[in-house]
């Protein structure tokens, strides 16, 4: 795989300014922390309180925080060059709120014994499946697919409702941070099987990441250049999937994060290569800052990042839309 | 053209007959313990008190009510599509209701409860988010395509949807008062708040009668319209003022119920063609009949909770979002 000095320095950027959110995510919340006490307290040293701070509370959230921001970005980056659309990620067309459905059929025991992570999954694969099956005729390109997808998504979320709306309000509140992506309440086993997936996802991005860059162009064009188009479209749909839903079964729905992340990345880097590292990268940025805009804001109130996120991305959305028409993705 | 109007007629009263039948329906099934014999006495003429109070009290305002929003949606969605000559734009869609929605959130949080009061607000929302939307349709390039239209909607109401529950989350006691209200639901509204809405549907009402002759030259293109004595930019802010007033008073009676606006005029135009005054009457019986329908669903279909409204025709309206997009033509309006 050739490496362009752009795209090395492009990362390298991303991982100091990844680094440095990092540092002042430590650092700030509802007990400050000068940046000259975290990282001795990183490595355990100095005082009891804030070693506890950094490492019992803020580390593992700042964990969850980037691992999730990495897979909805890479995942988005992956379908957004599938579809050749840069407004298709898997937040758009339906797959967070299949998984979130599913999800949330689990947690309030919808006589269903899988634990949230699987059905996150399940979820995430019906969406894709019901997404793709019903523009079966129009092929993954063009508003259509993404219209579709809204529609699904639609659907998904009246059933989350619907079983909200059926249980008592214990559960419904148990249920909540997975209707609007919070990174409060991550269980702790998600979280290890996302840094297993994610970890094979960049892996796997990393051997497609040449075919991906022929699959932008048409279809018959990748053909003549040697990509088996149909079956590579269905391996990086899947990975697409999957890295979704491991990170809704960690976060929620925090599918915005799919869409920042690659265009941060893609304004940066050159367009010569699927910018797949740098997204990931850049969406775990986005992630953090977000929750530590989150954590801090309103403190003491805690903003979800879901709709940290979401606040941010809509305008964005709004902008990429209204803005002239350029090539895609 | 007679066998036509022939069968239009036919339709229509179909549709009257299945309107008055689910109306009926509606006063006497619900989830508490009046069954439908004793609800059916009480409409005989029975003094059986409980059973009153029930047909009376809660269901006939909730029946009443469903049929006004019913219709206010469904107009605002076949006035909504034909000035942006758009099969997909519906204002639960393009965040109209969301816009509403906010406005409302808004002023709970600033502290304010009067009822009144909620219905002007909620009507100014939507008369913003209607001018939100439609300017990005003005911007080149999207509004030629009706799909990226619904894309430009549900990124402006997720903005404002996120924007309405982080206020909540500012305020607990607006959010307790408005947690139910903004999924959508008909119970427990009383007339009182249905009389408070009449004066804006009936100006919203005369507006449309007026404005069909136009709206129809103006489906002609607009150079048209203007050779016959018409002035396109003219009908344009009435329809937005229009929809605003109808989208917004049926928010504040009912909250946010998206996709009735898409459906019901999708099966008026498929019942009287692409004439938008006939399509308009179409609209007033297929609105109430859809969203009593939903309500009856909703009430019984988890007794003796209640689902939201909202829910259902979202269940209903998406697979027909889906079928419009995977036509091979979208329909030209």
């Amino acid at each position: 795989m050739l490496i362009e000095q752009r795209a090395l320095v492009v990362s390298t950027g991303l991982c100091v300014a990844l680094l440095c959110a990092g540092v002042l995510y430590l650092s700030l919340g509802s007990m400050a922390l000068p940046v000259s006490a975290v990282l001795p307290a990183l490595f355990g040293r100095g005082e009891m309180i804030s070693v506890f701070t950094v490492q019992e509370l803020r580390l593992p959230r700042l964990v969850a925080a980037c691992l999730t921001g990495a897979a909805f970005a890479l995942a988005g980056v992956l379908m957004q060059t599938l579809a050749r659309n840069r407004l298709a990620t898997p937040g758009i067309i339906g797959i967070d709120n299949g998984a979130t459905a599913f999800a949330v059929a689990s947690v309030v025991g919808m006589g269903v014994s899988l634990t949230p992570p699987a059905m996150a999954l399940a979820g995430a694969a019906t969406a894709a499946a019901l997404t793709f099956g019903l523009v079966a005729g129009g092929g993954t390109q063009g508003y259509r697919f993404i219209v579709a997808g809204i529609g699904v998504g639609a659907v998904f979320g009246a059933v989350t409702q619907l079983m909200l709306a059926r249980v008592a309000i214990d559960t419904a509140n148990a249920a909540y941070p997975w209707t609007v992506g919070s990174l409060n309440a991550r269980p702790g086993d998600a979280v290890g099987l996302l840094a297993v997936g994610l970890g094979a996802g960049v892996i796997a991005a990393c051997v497609v990441a040449r075919p991906l860059s022929l699959m932008r162009f048409k279809d018959a064009t990748a053909y003549g250049l040697g990509v088996n188009v149909k079956a590579r479209r269905f391996q990086v749909l899947m990975l697409s999937v999957v890295l979704t839903a491991l990170a809704v079964a960690v976060a929620g729905p925090v599918g915005m994060v799919g869409l920042i992340g690659p265009e941060i990345a893609r304004s940066l880097s050159s367009s010569r290569q699927v910018p797949l590292l740098a997204s990931t990268l850049a969406g775990a940025l986005v992630m953090v800052l977000a929750d530590l805009a989150g954590r801090t804001l309103l403190a003491p109130i805690e903003i979800p990042v879901g709709i940290v996120t979401a606040v941010i991305g809509g305008p964005w959305l709004l902008w990429i839309l209204m803005r002239p028409q350029r090539s895609h993705a | 053209m007679p066998l036509r109007v022939a069968r239009q007629r036919t339709q229509m009263t179909l549709l009257l007959t299945a309107l008055v039948a689910v109306s009926l329906v509606s006063l006497l099934i619900g989830a508490g313990e009046t069954g439908p014999l004793r609800a059916l006495a009480v409409l005989a003429g029975s003094q059986d008190s409980d059973a009153s109070f029930v047909v009376w009290q809660l269901r006939a305002p909730r029946t009443l009510i469903g049929i006004v929003v019913g219709m206010a949606l469904g107009v605002a969605g076949a006035l909504l599509q034909a000035v942006s000559r758009n099969p997909l734009a519906e204002p639960g869609l393009l965040g109209v209701s969301a816009g509403a929605a906010f406005a409302v959130a808004l002023t709970l949080v600033m502290g304010a409860s009067a009822a009144t009061l909620r219905i002007s607000v909620a009507q100014l929302g939507a008369l913003v988010g209607c001018l939100c939307v439609l300017s990005v349709t003005r911007v080149r390039g999207v509004g030629s395509d009706p799909v990226r239209l619904v894309l430009a909607g549900a990124a402006f109401s997720g903005l404002l949807s996120s924007l309405t529950s982080l206020m909540l989350l500012y305020d607990q006691r607006a959010a307790d008062e408005i947690r139910f209200w903004v999924i959508g639901s008909l119970s427990g509204r009383r007339l009182d708040d249905l009389a408070a809405m009449l004066p804006s549907m009936l100006v919203a009402a005369v507006a449309v009668v007026l404005m069909a002759r136009p709206l129809a030259a103006l489906a002609l293109g607009e150079r048209a319209a203007s050779g016959l004595g018409h002035h396109p930019g003219l009908i344009r802010w009435c329809v937005v003022a229009c929809v605003a007033l109808l989208v917004g008073g049926a928010t504040a009676m009912a909250g946010p119920i998206a996709f009735v606006g898409l459906v019901v005029p999708f099966a008026a135009r498929a019942m009287a063609g692409p004439d938008i005054r006939r399509t308009l009457w179409f609209c007033l019986p297929i609105g109430p009949l859809m969203v009593l329908a939903a309500d009856m669903i909703a009430r019984v279909a988890v007794a003796p909770s209640e689902l939201p409204i909202g829910v259902l025709t979202a269940l209903c309206g998406a697979p027909v979002l889906v079928s419009v997009v995977r036509a091979r033509r979208l329909p030209s309006l």
